[in-house]
């Protein structure tokens, strides 16, 4: 999932004071799992924002969505956002721009700062897994992300500051590459490491677009 | 609060599993046979032939999973030959835990002189071995216990049998160095005395014994009764063993997401429960012969004829709202939650109603029963709106606790601030920041969150959720502005109506 963080509390208070009428909007998907974005948190904003400017002096708004980043879900705010004079979305970076780019005359607010793609540890803890760099590797790498995990992201490792177990950047950060030496050795694989992996296109970075296999005529139609 | 409760019917599994084959778990499996219920026995080694034929026996067998729920446990249970999946109604515990001798924490090695308690049980459970003990001038015996840890009954009842044990052998002397003789069990007092009557001697040094092992053994303590020392040279010295959890149990509490207590024995304590139940609903422990016969009531209890008439109302999920996002499933004190259809799930048998998930729950998905959301935020705004005058202070009291303390110290007329208004939470884990901030929202001077004192939470952790969101809140307080003061966290007891008036006077104070 994508795990976001709340914004400092200040900054957020700052972006909304000067306008009259504002909605929070939530999203119900990863930023809600993750505990930043979803309607607790909205209901815990709005009334953190109440305290700060004094009740009633800006009249604050509640709506959680299933998912921001979906354009039929942003559209049951159509009628709502028109009574408002500015947003601020809880969701992670792509739904925000997406609220912003439904409601283009409205000024929209991030509340919070999207962090990484990430997995669970326990309740309210997560570590990146992913980069989203577009060339997976983990089939070679024994299901190890050397871009997340190396310091230096590097296909092919590990490099000389491997130490021990960790990176030279620290004894507490583990080495992705004895990680991924170890796993392969587990698994009886560890031919591949030796195989090399072309560089990544970083050139890929620009913005991306994705189209599932079987919708392509489906959005040529759509002359986008 | 609502009038009425909608009941619901659950059908429940009728068939037990006994997990663990020592004498608490054997005696439990044919007590819960003879209530009528189906058992199956399984333990990781040898089972012995049960004198009911009504238990289904397997040995050599491990518990590898456990899903479902109270009335409905899923297990898949793995021996030798293979995999095979079981439902039951109830699971019994029976831990077997095992015993590792302390003789390094008297600075002795075992040998043939040096002996555990558990081979001194041994030699003296063999006839040719009594024998020597009291050939010519019949030997000497030590016990040493209570040095290396502190003690406990069931250690104390092992050294007093042994002791008398050897005493009775008559021409044989049995010497016990105790630093507490704990006789809190049944009929340890009376075998303490018959060790004595038999000349049985008893120090309690205080002290660890200085003990020499060479060619011969040397025991020197200060006695505080002649105030002297005393030395003997005894043929043999015991020493006590220390009850070791060991890995299959701490594996088996977490397969079957049961709480083990500081020390890991199963279950955890808390005094909210019968001793023989663990924090989920259905899931019994039997830790000693006597658990057995109150587990096989407990179980007749949850099972009954296999119908079970629950509120409808206990926990309840939005199926619009709910992401599955599990936060509800790691929060359950009691493992009552689970998810299917694309939801999360909970099982209102096993449901305590503490409302934590309800709390923590980051789309507001769950209502409990009388407590739901709207019922609490209706309370806060009537809790605020009738105070005139200041401060006004709101507390959400845990019912368990710091509400029958308020309302004592009501009843009592001890002084409270005229602005006092209580609002009763089933724990204190069922408040939500959002309540809180609702509170100073709706212009409350103050707010506490009145808890149970550490370790007593009848949620086993609704007071340190509570607590820790307190603390957060305190933070977020200050960002704002505002004073972190104005809000408290404090633990109570029920009996406490003095001192929760104090503390809540003292509040009023600093507001």
């Amino acid at each position: 999932m994508i795990v976001a963080e709340r914004k400092p509390f200040d900054e957020i208070k700052n972006m909304v004071s000067g306008y009259k009428k504002v909605l929070t909007v939530g999203c119900g998907t990863c930023v809600a799992v993750c505990l930043a974005g979803g309607s607790k948190e909205v209901e815990t904003l709005n009334a953190e924002l109440n305290l700060a400017f004094g009740k009633d002096k800006i009249e604050f708004g509640a709506e959680t969505v299933e998912r921001q980043c979906d354009m039929e879900f942003l559209a049951e705010l159509d009628a709502k956002a028109d009574e408002y004079d500015a947003l601020i979305s809880m969701a992670c970076g792509a739904g925000i721009q997406f609220l912003a780019e439904r409601f283009p005359n409205k000024p929209v607010f991030p509340a919070v700062n999207t962090s990484f793609i990430g997995v669970n540890l326990d309740v309210g803890w997560y570590e990146e897994k992913c980069r989203a760099c577009g060339t997976c590797v983990l089939g070679l790498t024994g299901g190890i992300c050397p871009v997340t995990l190396c310091a230096k992201s590097l296909f092919n490792g590990p490099c000389g500051g491997t130490n021990q177990k960790s990176c030279e950047i620290d004894k507490d950060q583990p080495c992705a590459w004895y990680k991924i030496h170890e796993r392969l050795a587990g698994q009886d694989r560890l031919g591949q490491i030796i195989e090399i992996s072309p560089p990544n296109d970083w050139s890929n970075q620009k913005p991306r677009k994705v189209i599932q296999p079987g919708y392509e005529e489906r959005v040529k139609a759509l002359g986008r | 609060m609502a009038e009425t409760t909608d009941m619901i019917e659950v059908t429940i599994n009728k068939d037990v599993l006994v997990i663990g084959c020592g004498a608490q778990g054997l005696e439990s499996a044919e007590a819960v046979a003879a209530k009528g219920y189906k058992v199956v026995l399984v333990d990781d080694g040898d089972v012995p032939a049960p004198a009911s034929a009504d238990i289904e026996v397997m040995a050599n067998t491990t518990v590898e999973s456990l899903a479902g729920m109270t009335g409905d446990f899923r297990t898949c249970l793995a021996n030798g030959s293979g995999r095979s999946d079981r439902t039951f109604g109830a699971i019994v515990v029976a831990p077997k835990y095992g015993l590792a001798p302390l003789n390094e924490a008297y600075g002795l090695a075992l040998d043939d002189k040096v002996v555990s308690m558990t081979q001194m049980e041994a030699l003296l459970g063999d006839a040719a071995f009594k024998k020597t003990l009291g050939q010519g001038e019949g030997k000497t015996i030590a016990f040493v216990s209570g040095f290396g840890q502190e003690g406990d009954p069931a250690a104390t009842s092992r050294v007093l049998e042994a002791a008398l044990t050897v005493q009775k052998l008559g021409n044989a002397r049995a010497y016990i160095y105790a630093n507490n003789v704990k006789v809190g069990a049944r009929g340890l007092e009376r075998l303490f005395t018959l060790g004595r009557n038999e000349g049985v001697v008893c120090f309690k040094p205080l002290e660890k014994p200085a003990i020499e092992q060479g060619d011969t053994l040397k025991i020197v303590i200060n006695d505080p009764v002649v105030r002297e020392d005393v030395a003997l040279e005894p043929d043999y010295i015991v020493v006590e063993e220390e009850v070791v959890v060991g890995r299959a149990n701490l594996d088996l509490a977490e397969t079957l997401r049961i709480d083990t207590d500081l020390d890991g024995f199963i279950p955890s304590n808390n005094v909210h429960r019968f001793p023989a139940n663990s924090n989920r609903e259905g899931i019994f422990v039997a830790s000693t012969l006597e658990d057995a016969p109150n587990v096989a009531l407990r179980v007749a209890d949850l099972l009954a004829s296999g119908v079970k008439s629950v509120a409808a109302n206990a926990a309840v999920v939005d199926e619009t709202k709910c992401t599955i996002c599990l936060t509800c499933y790691r929060c359950c004190p009691h493992g009552a939650i689970f998810w299917e259809n694309g939801i999360a799930a909970i099982s209102p048998v096993a449901c305590q109603g503490c409302g934590i998930c309800a709390s923590e729950c980051p789309m507001d998905a769950i209502q409990i029963g009388d407590f739901t959301d709207d019922a609490l935020k209706a309370d806060i705004e009537g809790a605020v709106a009738s105070v005139s005058g200041t401060p006004s202070i709101v507390a959400f009291c845990c019912q368990n606790s710091a509400l029958e303390a308020g309302e004592a110290a009501k009843a009592f007329d001890t002084e409270l601030p005229q602005g006092f208004r209580m609002i009763q939470v089933p724990c204190a884990g069922k408040v939500d920041v959002e309540f809180i901030m609702k509170a100073f929202v709706e212009g409350a001077d103050g707010v506490m969150v009145a808890a149970c004192h550490e370790g007593n939470c009848k949620a086993e952790r609704g007071s340190t959720f509570a607590k820790w969101r307190v603390e957060e809140i305190r933070k977020r307080l200050e960002t704002i502005g505002l004073s972190k003061d104005r809000l408290i966290f404090t633990t109570i007891a029920s009996n406490m109506a003095e001192e929760f008036s104090m503390k809540v006077r003292m509040f009023a104070e600093k507001l």
